[in-house]
């Protein structure tokens, strides 16, 4: 007997394969228009990668081309842990590679993270090492890291470039837009392998590489500053101190330290302290350097000569406050030569009142005291000259030797180059030259203004080569060449408006030859164990560095 | 007559014998209509088979191409990680070759030497030379 299919069943799978087809032709209709797009970009993003390309962060190089500065990329360690067979064999191999404990590593490894970085950035030596270890489950990537070959040498100068890449402080924070470049961007497929497809999607923009810098500084003063500064501190167990040197013709820095220093390659261990740049960041009275200053404007003005004298009772009333030469000596008839040579706080009161308050301040700001240098540095503090109508009639008294003002020693330094190159006060620079695509382009020196006048800069070079010579600033003479220079002792003031007792900041500042002077230094230092002697270290700092920067510059001696 | 009329009858049997039915349509006559329909199939024939030829070549071509293309892709690929790489090697010999040469390190060997700094640069005066020399040339 045969079984029939009865017609209304017939028509009922009919209906129901109908159905099923229409909805699948709609699902595919659906997918090949409208969700067209949703697949296309699904299937695309399994293949395709969407990189920013970073550039390359450009070199800085000292003034002969020594290299100061430069990325290179270090390879970085990672770890997939569910590869890594033996957690603990691995631990125990990769412990003494990256300088910790076994159970550090395998900490890491048993964390349950899918991937992780072990070490970042690691030196060649280890990478090749841990490379021979032959572990599966590790292997390297690539990332860029700041390096500065002199270590410490420079550090202030140079700043220091963060974990996120930007330039801080120094050269690497005040050029940071010119020295990171301009990232590009790369759109490629990728196979299974991760290999880039020659064919198919590609989209490339290529990353412009930052500019090279080339620095007015000379590696080998900047290194002979920073060893007769640490020298200095080290023998007067003192918390601080800062050196500046530059080029009195074009206000060119050929060397800056500061000390307490740190490594800008590891600036995460380094003292919050440390990284304060003493030459440029950190104000302080600055004491009888400043005498060569007001007697430069009295010169100028004709107020008085080298000759002129006065007599010097060891102390001189003025505001109706008595101010004592140091040690309370009295020096009877002098010369303002002489004030130079005694550095007599009576004499430089005697010549501020011959001035007076209003040309003193005037020749203040003249020498750029009480605002920025305009050093192309980041973190330049400005010191601190009030105005007129603040001073107190002790004040011109005071200011005359250098207490109740607050200088950087770059103020200080770029006074005395003015004093040096004839009276122009020119604007201090660290970079000489950059090099970016377009080619080289060199910095112009720029001439603020001039202060004071060519025969009172050669009068005051005069003076200030007879303090060296015949006064209180002989320990920094250098045999052959002729030296000019102040030195200078301050009282450090206290949070109550006093000055603290027995604390003093110890400074030099001089040029070399004093006959054409080729660099000018100012060194700096804080609170020395000896005290008001603390002057004799600066002088002996100078001479040595003197003498390294006249044989590193080729400078004939002038003096038989 | 005998011998004539053998002589005629033979050609004419043998003429009727020698063509079988069949003949008569696929010899001579045949072949002659058929040829122009042969022409045109062999032609139609080499033609397509042309075009699918020189299909297969240009897609042979174009795969050559392509799978060359890639192959190149990829050692490009390789070079420019050489390349990278070497850069990198450089860059780190030359950071090497700075450490070197800083004045700082030669300082501290020269200490670990024994060397000292001297306290003063002794100067020859120029006209000290002037007068060695001139003693030189009298000589």
């Amino acid at each position: 007997m045969t079984e029939t299919v009865s017609p209304r069943r017939l028509r009922g799978i009919f209906v129901v394969f109908a159905c099923a087809t229409l909805l699948l032709s709609l699902r595919v209709g659906y997918w090949q228009t409208i969700g067209r797009g949703d697949l296309l970009e699904g299937a695309t993003d399994q293949v395709r990668s969407d990189l920013v390309v970073g550039a390359q962060r450009g070199v800085v190089r000292d003034r002969s081309g020594a290299l100061l500065a430069t990325t290179v990329s270090l390879r970085s360690l990672y770890a997939l842990p569910k590869r890594v067979a033996d957690h603990v064999d691995a631990a125990v191999k990769l412990a003494p590679l990256l300088g910790t404990t076994s159970e550090t590593v395998r900490a890491a490894l048993d964390s349950g993270a899918e991937w992780l970085y072990l070490r970042r950035r690691l030196s060649e030596q280890t990478a090749k090492a841990v490379e021979a270890l032959a572990i599966t489950g590790l292997g390297f990537e690539n990332e860029p890291k700041r390096l500065y070959p002199n270590d410490t040498v420079g550090a202030h100068l140079l700043g220091f470039v963060n974990d996120d890449g930007v330039g801080q402080y120094g050269i690497e924070g005040a050029y940071d837009a010119l020295l990171k470049g301009v990232p590009g961007r790369l759109v490629v497929e990728r196979d299974p392998k991760d290999r880039e497809l020659a064919i198919g999607l590609r989209t490339a923009r290529a990353a412009v590489a930052g500019a090279d810098l080339t620095l007015t500084v000379d590696l080998v003063i900047q290194n002979a500053c920073e060893r007769e500064l640490r020298a200095a501190i080290e023998k007067e167990k003192a918390t601080g101190g800062s050196c500046v040197i530059l080029d009195p013709r074009d206000g060119a820095i050929l060397a800056l330290a500061s000390y307490p220093t740190y490594d800008p390659s590891a600036v995460v261990n380094a003292d919050p302290q440390a990284l304060m740049d003493r030459a440029i960041s950190w104000t302080y009275e600055p004491g009888s350097t400043m005498k060569a200053i007001t007697i430069a404007g009295a010169i100028d003005q004709y107020v008085v000569t080298p000759n002129t004298t006065y007599e010097d009772k060891g102390y001189a009333i003025i505001g109706g406050r008595r101010l004592n030469n140091a040690l309370g000596k009295s020096y009877g008839t002098s010369t303002v030569t002489q004030i130079l040579e005694h550095s007599a706080n009576a004499g430089a009161v005697f010549v501020a009142q011959k001035l007076g308050a209003v040309q003193l301040r005037a020749y203040l700001d003249a020498f750029g005291f009480g605002k920025a240098s305009g050093i192309d540095l980041s973190g330049e503090a400005t010191g601190d000259v009030r105005p007129l109508a603040e001073w107190y009639p002790v004040d011109l008294g005071t200011i005359a030797f250098g207490q109740g003002i607050a200088a950087t020693p770059l103020q200080l330094a770029a006074a005395y180059a003015a004093i040096a190159n004839g009276g122009t006060l020119y604007r201090p620079y660290a970079v000489a030259a950059r090099r970016d695509a377009d080619g080289e382009h060199r910095t112009a020196p720029v001439a603020v203004r001039r202060p004071i006048s060519p025969e009172t800069a050669a009068t005051m070079r005069t003076m200030l080569t007879s303090t060296v010579d015949n006064g209180i600033a002989n320990g920094a003479s250098v045999a052959h060449f002729s030296i000019a220079g102040k030195t200078g002792t301050a009282q450090i003031p206290s949070d109550d408006g006093r000055y603290l007792d027995d604390s003093y900041i110890s400074s030099f500042a001089g040029f070399a030859p004093a006959n054409d002077p080729r660099f000018v230094a100012v060194i700096v230092i804080e609170r020395p164990q000896s005290r008001l002697l603390g002057t004799v270290t600066a002088m002996s700092a100078f001479r040595n560095i003197a003498q390294d920067a006249l044989r590193s510059m080729r400078i004939q001696p002038d003096r038989p | 007559m005998i011998a004539s009329q053998a002589v005629r009858a033979a050609p004419l049997r043998r003429a009727v014998r020698l063509r079988p039915r069949h003949a008569i349509h696929t010899s001579r006559p045949r072949a002659h209509v058929a040829r122009p329909h042969t022409t045109a199939e062999v032609r139609t024939f080499i033609a397509v088979s042309a075009a699918i030829g020189f299909v297969f070549v240009l897609a042979m071509l174009y795969l050559a191409q392509t799978t060359t293309v890639s192959a190149r892709g990829y050692e490009a690929q390789r070079l420019m990680q050489v390349r990278d790489e070497l850069r990198r090697q450089n860059a780190l010999l030359e950071v090497d070759n700075a450490r070197l040469d800083a004045p700082a390190r030669i300082d501290a060997e020269a200490r670990k030497l024994g060397l000292i700094r001297v306290a003063s640069i002794p100067v020859i005066q120029p006209e000290a030379v002037q007068a060695t020399t001139a003693t030189t040339d009298r000589r």
